[in-house]
């Protein structure tokens, strides 16, 4: 079943199955910042205001209570997220 | 409680807190207390490469042709990441194995220090190439002012916490007199030094390695040093896994249940600490000064710089469990993300190393449930 993605202060909408949550923000083109896409980093941290993520890998980030590291979990349910800098979609 | 390099008392070292435990006796890994340090070293290791591996032969022409004043920014920062380099090549095994406890975390530190070394052996290995004279460089990095200044703080709180666990190792707790000077060695204050310690690591690591980063892929942004770029990817995926290492030891250290004090001190140094995040921002900026005195380059100058060094200062502290200090919430400089992204550190997978590729990863446990989308 498809779940769907809520922005605090952004939009709604729905990510395709196979992305990860990180993916699915970057294909609605909203600016959020990443840099090793494999869980170590912990730069592409979210904060989970509701729903459930399950992990495709184990990751090695620190990650405070209440946040999602979104490079490598997907949706188990309708998610609401809010992003820490905001929710900028980039213009081009 | 001097220190042995190899205790013979029976313990049970997942038992034992991060530091100032037992010292380790046996290095096993088969039983860990925080299996994370365990997979730093893993991934650690499988991000192994040696600077050899980068053609640099087109960065000697870029070089030559670059303007003077982007000259001298570009060897300001190569110089300040030399110091950094030599700094986190030998602090963390000095200050940090004489009083780890866990097995898993003393061969993190250890593997953690030796990638630090290829860092500094790539630096050789880029300024070799530039320059025909190397010693005129690596000379400066001991004599100028603006890198000596910060220099200081960055070595400070290791040093201290050298020179108190050496008292502690030889004399013990208590009241001494030292060429007759009276020192008070107590455990509490030397889980203090610890404690500041692990803060200005990630301070460095985190961030003024990120804002020396930003320098080397402006360049590159314009298409110039690119080899140098792609020794700096390698490096910055390195440092992204070391960043969190001293994360996760700060949360462990304030969550409490790995040593009961070391929360208590981590209370009591709060301010302090996030003072230690405001200074580095601000001698940061007095570096970006100094890196634009003769003029900015296209895409970078002190502003742009003085931003990012708050954005990223932010976002550290926010990691490191603080509250941010700046006003600034966007990133100034939007391409980074595409320089770090540690996914694409090579272009030809036949070549160099991928990251994500790591041998004898091979999953046994398949289910029939696997094969459900096959027919014969």
């Amino acid at each position: 079943m498809a779940h769907i993605i809520k922005i605090l202060e952004g939009f709604s909408f729905i990510p395709r199955k196979e992305q990860t949550v990180l993916e699915a923000l970057e294909h609605q083109q909203v600016e959020i910042d990443f840099q090793c896409r494999e869980g170590f980093c912990g730069s592409c941290q979210a904060t989970l205001i509701d729903g459930e993520v399950s992990y495709t890998t184990e990751p090695i980030a620190f990650i405070p209570e209440g946040k999602i590291l979104t490079c490598c979990c997907k949706p188990e349910s309708d998610l609401v997220i809010e992003l820490a800098f905001g929710c900028k979609v980039k213009s081009s | 409680m001097t220190y042995t390099t190899f205790n013979q008392e029976q313990f049970n070292a997942t038992k034992e807190p991060m530091f100032f435990g037992h010292h380790v006796n046996v290095s096993r890994y088969d039983v860990q207390k925080y299996a994370v340090f365990e997979k730093l070293i893993e991934k650690q290791l499988s991000f192994f490469w040696r600077p050899e591996e980068v053609d640099l032969s087109t960065d000697r022409r870029d070089f030559a042709a670059l303007p003077d004043h982007e000259k001298h920014i570009f060897l300001s920062n190569l110089k300040y990441q030399t110091l950094l380099d030599s700094v986190q090549g030998r602090s963390p095994n000095v200050a940090l194995l004489p009083i780890v406890s866990l097995p898993e975390l003393e061969t993190w530190i250890e593997t953690w220090a030796f990638s630090e070394t290829i860092h500094s052996r790539s630096y050789t290995h880029i300024i070799r190439n530039i320059v025909n004279e190397p010693s005129v460089i690596f000379d400066d990095i001991v004599t100028n002012e603006a890198i000596t200044k910060r220099a200081r703080d960055i070595t400070r709180y290791y040093d201290a916490l050298i020179e108190g666990v050496s008292l502690y190792h030889r004399l013990g707790e208590g009241q001494h007199t030292i060429n007759g000077e009276t020192v008070n060695v107590s455990l509490r204050d030397l889980k203090r030094k610890l404690y500041l310690t692990i803060v200005s690591v990630n301070v460095l690591e985190a961030i003024r390695f990120y804002v020396s980063f930003a320098c080397s892929f402006a360049f590159a942004e314009r298409s110039t040093m690119e080899g140098n770029a792609k020794i700096i990817k390698l490096i910055a995926r390195d440092e992204a896994l070391h960043l969190n290492g001293t994360q996760h030891m700060l949360h462990l250290m304030a969550d409490g249940k790995d040593d009961p004090e070391m929360a208590e001190v981590a209370r009591e140094l709060k301010d302090q600490a996030r003072q230690i995040f405001i200074d580095a921002a601000e001698q940061e900026k007095d570096w970006a000064d100094y890196l634009f005195r003769d003029g900015s380059m296209i895409g970078l100058n002190r502003d742009i710089l003085g931003q990012y060094v708050e954005y990223i200062t932010n976002q550290r502290m926010v990691s490191a469990g603080f509250e941010p200090a700046f006003a600034t919430k966007q990133n100034p400089l939007p391409w980074m993300n595409s320089w770090l992204n540690s996914d694409n550190v090579q272009v030809a997978p036949q070549e160099v190393e991928v990251s994500s590729y790591l041998v004898g990863q091979i999953d046994n446990e398949v289910q029939s449930e696997d094969f459900s989308n096959f027919s014969l």
